[in-house]
């Protein structure tokens, strides 16, 4: 008798959940069309764009500051791989990656080091080159990612994969219209934070 | 049998035979004492240039001697390989061995980071006048604010109050090199392979092999205990470096010479059997072998103070030349009319057309004792001083055990005929062996200074597995171009510091022009302490500088008290005492200044400076751009070691042809005829033309130690030539004779036979030359007897 009457609640308890299992891939199978807009889509527009200038300006909130610190100038971007952002003020300085190498140009010296050798370094400038490449393998290597918007005005969201990059960068945004990136936004962990401004030169 | 009454009196033979083993015992507890080395510097010379000198003690201590690299390669994924690395790389430290274990963990740069933190204001080279005026100071606060709200803002912010100027991470620029390995799960790995790397240094000299042995070990040993548990998971360790190699070389060695050694008395054991067919005549054959290697061991260790494992590998060469006294002994001293008289007739017979071989194999080795290279001068000892107590065993020592020579005939008849069939149908092939000798001069002549094309690291016993995954972990390191040093001498420490200072600014405008990406410099972590006053000079005072401060920091979002910090920091700096050389040592910065900077042997200091080189590296700028510094030189590592290899060559050329001169004079004032010189010379020359052009005609490069073997050629062929102006004289030849000719020659070339097959190339090279010679310098010998031997 027990026995009989919990098979028949297993049953129904069988049969409810397979219904509601059902009832999920349909909505999912419905709302489709409304979420179209993901990673991969994105990538591709972004792919599209072989070369690209920008004028930038930056605005920093560092704590202990009584205001935020800025900065402007210039960047360039030619796929697969070659990223070069140019200060122009307040001091001139140059960071340019080409490859595996990064080099950094400022008060009349400069200095090269490979990338992968400083892999939370590398994971910052992926952030950038790889999203600017549409490179979806790299940009996933370092980060989890999540996009928002649809394509004509889209925000993708970074959170570092590696401990040591996310012991000191919180998150990440990226923000553009179709194929272009036209802000950065950072979170350092500490309460820093800070806000770029992308203007495609055209 | 009436031995005790014919042959030699029972005192004389207890006294000789006491004073024999007593010498011997002597000899072995000498070798047992002795350190055997293997490194490359016993060939390097020992009165070199200034230049070379610098080389020599790199190689011999320098860093790159005593740098171990490490591989983990292989296992389950990267992690696990970072895991090993870590509790290989703690362990390592742990051990006390090494100076500085290196795989990534930046852990161990903390305690250096303090240090420079602590003396910015006399390490950082942007102190200067400028800088701590208004505008320098504005430029300066900026450039460090510039860091602040980036990713790298986290590093600067804790430390900007107390140096807004940043001079920390600017002398953290210069301390980082800009090639470093990849890094993964916060270690070093390889770019190209699945292999994690670390890096390490022993505390103990490269010339120390035993220390450097156990350093070697220590990490197999580490290896094992980091990767327990892990079963056929865990990744494969791989080692190198110049101590590996060393280790490697000296056992190899070690291990080949034991093992030609052992084979050559197997088959040296049957031919003498086969000879004798008595095992007593064995043992009496082999013992002035013993002898001589025993005594030439010996002697290098008291005259070298070590003996190189090259030697002892030679060692087994001369098996082949000494084991033919024993055999002229035994065969010759037989058939005395009255029983243990036959020793006196050979004494009187026979011995001093063994003397004089012996004596013009002396003279042939003595040019080598003269040569500057402490190599060759050790195989010119060794086989001086074997050659000489094997020739006096077999003079003093074996009449007192065999009196009569070799009881039983064994195959020796059969010896005989083949030898006197030899020699009847050689002197028919002496055109032809002319005609083949003035091919072989025209084929050397052809191809000339070619024919000496071997390098010095031909003459290295490292394996080409061995050298390529040195070359893989050495790309994978990252390390600096080994291949050009800056190098600065002068009489003081502090004058080399300036020298290198000076150096260093010459190398900036070559890192801003690109061709190179950096350098290592002792000067980043020991300024001279001209640099470092002068830095110190250029700190206003705390009041110039804090109203400075407030005229810098207007318009900036920032409270001019908040650098108040920065302000006191300075003032304090003004203070401190210079750094030197005895306070780095005791600190976590002393590896790094030792490997760079160093007392030279001769009195003085020396500094290095390590380059980084591009692609656009042009060797012919940077000797132009230091040329105006005297006290600065370049050296290309390989180039010197190639024009070292050259003298050597060159050197080795002269005094081999002076050994075979002193051959050709000794022979001459002992046969006091031209007639019989020239018969004799004639096959000698002969024979080594026809090697030489086999060579050529073979297209084998040759080397140095091809050179050693042609004089080898000379001082065994020799004692043939005179066997024959002998039987020419005497007009007679018994089987006995020819059959001892025959045997003593099978065993030379059997022995260096041996050695051709050697996996040591400086043992094959001397094989393969003697081994087709010795048989050359006999056959030419009988080819060219004049007259016919009945």
């Amino acid at each position: 008798m027990i026995s009989g009457l919990k098979t028949r609640i297993e049953a129904r308890v069988e049969r409810g959940l397979r219904q509601a299992r059902w009832a999920l891939v349909a909505l999912a199978c419905a709302a489709a069309p409304a979420w179209a807009f993901d990673l991969h889509e994105l990538m591709g527009l972004l792919a599209k764009q072989k070369q690209g200038e920008a004028n930038f300006t930056e605005q920093r909130y560092v704590r202990g500051f009584d205001g935020p610190l800025a900065a402007s100038g210039t960047l360039s971007f030619t796929a697969p791989d070659q990223l070069v952002r140019r200060t122009l003020s307040p001091r001139p300085e140059t960071m340019a990656v080409d490859g595996n190498n990064l080099t950094l140009s400022r008060s009349g010296r400069s200095r090269s080091m490979t990338l992968d050798s400083m892999p939370e370094l590398q994971g910052m400038v992926e952030a950038m080159r790889a999203t600017l490449a549409g490179n979806t393998q790299v940009l996933q290597r370092y980060f989890t990612s999540t996009v928002g918007g649809s394509a004509s005005d889209w925000t993708l969201d970074l959170a570092p994969i590696d401990a040591r990059l996310a012991s000191q960068v919180a998150t990440l945004r990226l923000s553009g219209k179709a194929g272009e990136v036209l802000g950065v936004e950072m979170e350092f962990r500490g309460g820093d934070r800070s806000v770029m401004t992308i203007s495609p030169k055209r | 049998m009436s031995v005790q009454h014919a042959g030699p009196s029972r005192g004389r033979r207890t006294l000789v035979l006491l004073l024999w083993l007593a010498a011997v015992l002597a000899g072995v507890a000498v070798i047992s004492r002795t350190h055997f080395s293997a490194d490359l510097s016993a060939f390097l010379p020992a009165s070199p240039d200034a230049r070379q000198r610098v080389l020599i003690e790199q190689l011999q201590s320098g860093v790159a001697s005593r740098t171990l690299m490490v591989g983990l390669e292989g296992g389950k994924d990267a992690a696990q390989r970072a895991d090993v690395s870590r509790a290989l790389g703690k362990a390592m430290r742990a051990s006390g061995l090494y100076e500085q274990v290196q795989n990534g963990d930046h852990s161990e740069w903390q305690e250096a980071g303090t240090f420079v933190f602590d003396r910015r204001y006399q390490l950082s080279p942007d102190v200067t006048p400028q800088r701590f005026s208004v505008q320098g100071l504005r430029d300066a606060v900026t450039d460090t604010m510039s860091m602040l709200g980036t990713p790298a803002g986290n590093l600067v912010r804790p430390l900007f109050e107390r140096d807004p100027t940043g001079e920390t991470q600017r002398i953290a620029e210069g301390l980082i090199p800009a090639t470093s390995p990849r890094t993964e799960e916060g270690v070093w790995v390889s770019r190209t392979a699945p292999r994690a790397m670390l890096l390490a240094t022993t505390k103990a000299s490269g010339s120390d092999l035993d220390a450097q042995a156990a350093a070697v070990a220590r990490i197999e040993t580490e290896y094992a205990k980091a990767t327990q548990g892990l079963g056929a998971e865990a990744p494969k360790l791989q080692l190198s470096g110049a101590p590996v190699f060393s280790v490697q070389s000296r056992d190899k060695i070690k291990g080949e010479a034991i093992h030609l050694a052992i084979v050559g008395a197997i088959v040296m054991g049957c031919l003498l059997l086969a000879a004798f067919a008595s095992p007593k005549a064995l043992v009496v054959a082999l013992l002035p072998v013993l002898t001589g290697v025993v005594a030439g061991t010996a002697a290098v260790a008291l005259v070298f103070g070590s003996v190189h494992g090259l030697t002892m590998g030679f060692g087994s060469t001369l098996i082949g030349e000494t084991v033919d006294y024993a055999i002229y002994y035994l065969i010759q001293a037989r058939g005395a009319a009255v029983p243990g008289t036959g020793w006196q007739r050979w004494r009187d017979l026979n011995w001093p057309t063994v003397r004089l071989g012996l004596l013009t194999s002396v003279c042939g080795f003595a040019a080598l004792l003269f040569s500057g290279f402490p190599g060759l001068a050790q195989l010119g000892v060794f086989s001086i001083a074997g050659l000489v107590a094997a020739a006096l065993v077999t003079r003093h020592g074996l009449p007192m055990l065999a009196p009569d020579g070799a009881t039983g005939i064994g195959m020796r008849r059969h010896m005989a005929r083949v030898a006197s069939g030899i020699v009847q149908a050689m002197p028919r092939l002496r055109v032809g062996f002319v005609v083949l000798g003035v091919v072989a001069v025209a084929l050397m002549a052809w191809q000339g200074g070619a024919l000496w094309r071997a390098s010095l690291s031909s003459m290295s016993p490292i394996s080409k597995a061995s050298q390529e995954l040195d070359a893989s972990l050495r790309e994978d390191i990252g390390a600096s171009d080994g291949g050009t040093l800056v190098v600065i001498q002068a009489g003081d420490e502090q004058a080399t510091l300036r020298g290198t200072e000076a150096a260093g600014q010459r190398l900036d405008a070559l890192v801003d022009e690109g061709q190179l990406s950096g350098y290592e410099t002792v000067t980043r972590m020991l300024p001279s302490i001209a640099a470092q006053q002068a830095r110190i000079a250029s700190l206003p005072d705390a009041a110039t500088l804090r109203a400075r401060v407030a005229e810098a920091t207007q318009g900036m979002p920032l409270a001019p008290d908040r650098l108040e910090p920065f302000v006191a920091s300075v003032d304090a700096a003004r203070k401190l005492a210079p750094i030197t050389r005895e306070e780095l040592a005791q600190g976590p910065l002393a590896p790094v200044v030792r490997a760079l900077m160093f007392e030279r042997p001769g009195g003085g200091w020396a500094s290095l400076i390590a380059l980084h080189t591009t692609d656009r590296f042009d060797k012919a700028k940077l000797v132009a751009a230091l040329a105006p510094l005297p006290e600065v030189q370049v050296v290309d590592i390989g180039a010197e070691l190639g024009s070292l290899y050259d003298r050597y060559l060159h050197e080795a050329f002269v005094q081999v042809l002076l050994g075979a001169l002193a051959v050709v004079v000794l022979l001459g004032l002992y046969l006091r005829s031209l007639r019989r010189l020239v018969a004799v010379c004639q096959p000698l020359l002969l024979a080594v033309v026809l090697t030489l052009g086999g060579m050529a005609a073979l297209q084998v490069p040759l080397g140095i130690l091809h050179l050693v073997g042609l004089l080898l050629i000379v001082a065994v062929g020799s004692n043939y030539a005179l066997f024959f102006d002998q039987l020419q004289e005497t007009g007679r030849a018994d089987e006995d004779t020819l059959a001892s000719l025959m045997l003593a020659n099978l065993t030379t070339v059997v022995s260096f036979g041996l050695i051709a097959i050697s996996d040591i190339p400086a043992l094959s090279a001397i094989g393969r030359v003697v081994a087709p010679g010795a048989l050359l310098a006999l056959l030419l010998s009988a080819a060219f007897a004049k007259r016919r031997v009945r």
